[in-house]
């Protein structure tokens, strides 16, 4: 298993790139992507997912399915850190001479599917770990969808599916950080029990702290050699905007990056970022 | 030129596509819920290139980009109203944005389902298909041009929408046709041409047939692929004086708006008379009852020609 103090360094290097991005940018969901900082670490540098940087197209490769597109500046910033492409891609984030924008998109290297209307990149992760049982290939298909996402009834079409079909190749991750746009989930359409919804719908379901390495890898260890005969599931407890105090818990903060003062704030924050807990 | 067929234009194509699915263990249907005679020796004789996601259209669309995206040539299988509109915007992402190749195969065009009750038509599909960019709309009007269809789909990589009608129509084309053009000028004319798709080529042809009869020669073309138009679209429409668009379909957006297009874009020197729908309709007694309180049917057609 990798060591927690290096993933704990990786993750704070990814989400200063992310917050340096967003902000140079003036744009970018950056509480969205702060809240899976930590899984995305973990499956792209904790020794889970198979990849070749230089050769992003592999073919025996894990597949990772962005399905919260908004979520993009966190897999930007991961990938460019992994020599998917140059780090300088990253200061032209949303600039007109740049690549890519505050949305997901699907000719950046290392990235599978475009997505930002939430909802449907899940079906497609389905449809990819469908493939891979059709034609007997090992890789898996990992899946990271949005709390907020679980509102659209084509995520529960997919969930649906997947568990007839016995994905057991499948494994999505819920960014479950309790906020929508506009309100908490709770308070909005309530969304629990998920767990218990996923189970119903025949996956099987870990509930873990989404910032903690230890449970992140303990959720995901011998992920590829467990027997399992369902999809799995990964409710991933979070806190949207998690690191930047002023910023954590505010649904008002969906979609921004801060800027003046509070670029500054949230910088220095980040730098004296300790506790992962 | 005209024969019976025995074969719907649904059953021609998934014919044709258990053929090809023999060879080519890619070929992936993957349906809501949504059968055919010619389907059940597919679910049998080839089960793992069959897929059910039950009544569940962006799911269809989902599932099929996904496999799409590993290399299996999908078609997306469902009634066309549903195929179309509930799922558009799957189709817009995956399909139009990502130019993921899923073929999306559509049944009953139109009135298809005549008294299913308009939840059943397919009035508005031409209209919101190809507002998108990087999607083919082939529209069949017989089963020997569907079955065809069924080749030149699978040997395209782009996605495709195909919308098929559910009746049995009587054939038009023989074997030697390519449908590489886009368009067949089935019968020439002198200033008026009606431009059809689908099963109102026929009564396009009824309606040339009842009026040559009388004298009078009109033109009639097949506009089998909605989307590209063919380059050469525009110097057939130039050499006739009027053109009449006649579709089983919402005049916004459809047959009669694209052939509009044509003329502004070209400069062409020619006029339109679009005839179409404007509603949806609660209306039952059969398709032909439906089409004739439209004033879509054959009669009304040859009385609007007249009065041009």
């Amino acid at each position: 298993m990798e060591n927690i103090e290096y993933l704990k360094e990786k993750a704070k290097e990814i989400k200063e790139l992310t917050l340096n991005m967003c902000i140079n940018a003036c744009t970018g969901h950056v509480t969205s992507s702060f809240s899976c900082v930590e899984i995305l670490t973990a499956l792209y540098h904790g020794k889970i997912m198979r990849y070749d940087a230089k050769n992003p197209k592999w073919e025996g490769r894990d597949r990772f399915i962005l399905s919260k597109g908004q979520a993009s500046p966190i897999l930007y910033a991961v990938l460019a850190n992994n020599g998917f492409f140059p780090k300088e891609w990253l200061n032209k984030f949303c600039c007109a001479d740049g690549k890519f924008g505050v949305h997901l998109q699907n000719d950046i290297p290392g990235v599978e599917i475009t997505s930002g209307s939430l909802g449907q990149g899940f079906g497609v992760a389905v449809g990819i770990a469908l493939a891979a049982k059709m034609d007997r290939k090992d890789y898996l298909t990992f899946a990271m969808l949005g709390d907020g996402e679980c509102y659209e009834g084509s995520i529960w079409e997919a969930a649906m599916f997947a568990a007839h079909n016995r994905l057991n190749n499948l494994v999505a991750i819920i960014d479950r950080n309790w906020l929508c746009v506009t309100d908490f989930t709770e308070n909005l359409v309530k969304l629990n029990p998920l767990d218990k919804k996923f189970e119903a719908f025949g996956w099987e379901v870990k509930t873990i702290n989404g910032h903690n390495f230890e449970e992140i890898l303990e959720a995901l260890k011998d992920i590829r050699s467990r027997k399992r005969d369902k999809p799995y599931l990964i409710i991933a407890d979070t806190v949207k905007g998690k690191g930047v105090s002023f910023m954590q818990y505010k649904p008002l903060w969906h979609g921004l990056a801060p800027s003046g003062d509070n670029a500054e704030n949230a910088k220095k924050e980040l730098k004296c970022e300790v506790n992962y807990d | 030129m005209t024969s019976s067929s025995t074969t719907s234009m649904r059953d021609a194509f998934l014919t044709r596509l258990y053929q090809l699915g023999k060879q080519d263990r890619n070929v992936v249907i993957v349906s809501a819920d949504f059968g055919a005679p010619a389907l059940d020796i597919i679910r049998l004789d080839l089960a793992s290139q069959f897929v059910n996601v039950g009544i569940a259209e962006q799911n269809m669309i989902a599932i099929a980009s996904g496999l799409a995206l590993e290399g299996k040539k999908p078609y997306a299988f469902a009634i066309a109203p549903f195929a179309t509109s509930r799922c558009h915007e799957f189709t817009k992402v995956d399909l139009s944005l990502m130019k993921i190749p899923v073929r999306i195969l559509g049944v009953g065009a139109g009135f298809s389902y005549d008294d299913s009750g308009p939840t059943h038509h397919t009035t508005e599909d031409i209209a919101i298909m190809r507002a998108l960019p990087n999607l083919e709309i082939l529209c069949p009007a017989d089963s020997i041009a569907s079955a065809k269809f069924a080749d030149i789909s699978y040997n395209s990589d782009k996605p495709m929408y195909i919308r098929l009608d559910r009746k049995i129509l009587p054939q038009i084309y023989d074997e030697s046709e390519s449908f590489q053009e886009g368009f067949k000028e089935l019968k020439k004319g002198e200033e008026i041409c009606i431009i059809s798709t689908g099963n109102m080529v026929h009564t396009a042809l009824e309606v040339q047939k009842k009026l040559e009869i009388e004298g009078k020669r009109i033109g009639v073309i097949d506009l089998y692929r909605l989307k590209p138009i063919s380059h050469d679209l525009k110097k057939v429409l130039s050499n006739y004086k009027m053109i009449v668009s006649l579709e089983e379909h919402i005049l916004d957006g459809g047959l009669g708006s694209i052939i509009s297009e044509i003329i502004t874009d070209n400069n062409l020197k020619v006029n339109l008379k679009r005839i179409g729908l404007t509603k949806y309709i609660y209306a039952y007694g059969g398709r032909e009852n439906i089409q004739k309180i439209c004033a879509i049917d054959a009669d009304s057609v040859i009385k609007c020609i007249k009065n041009l």
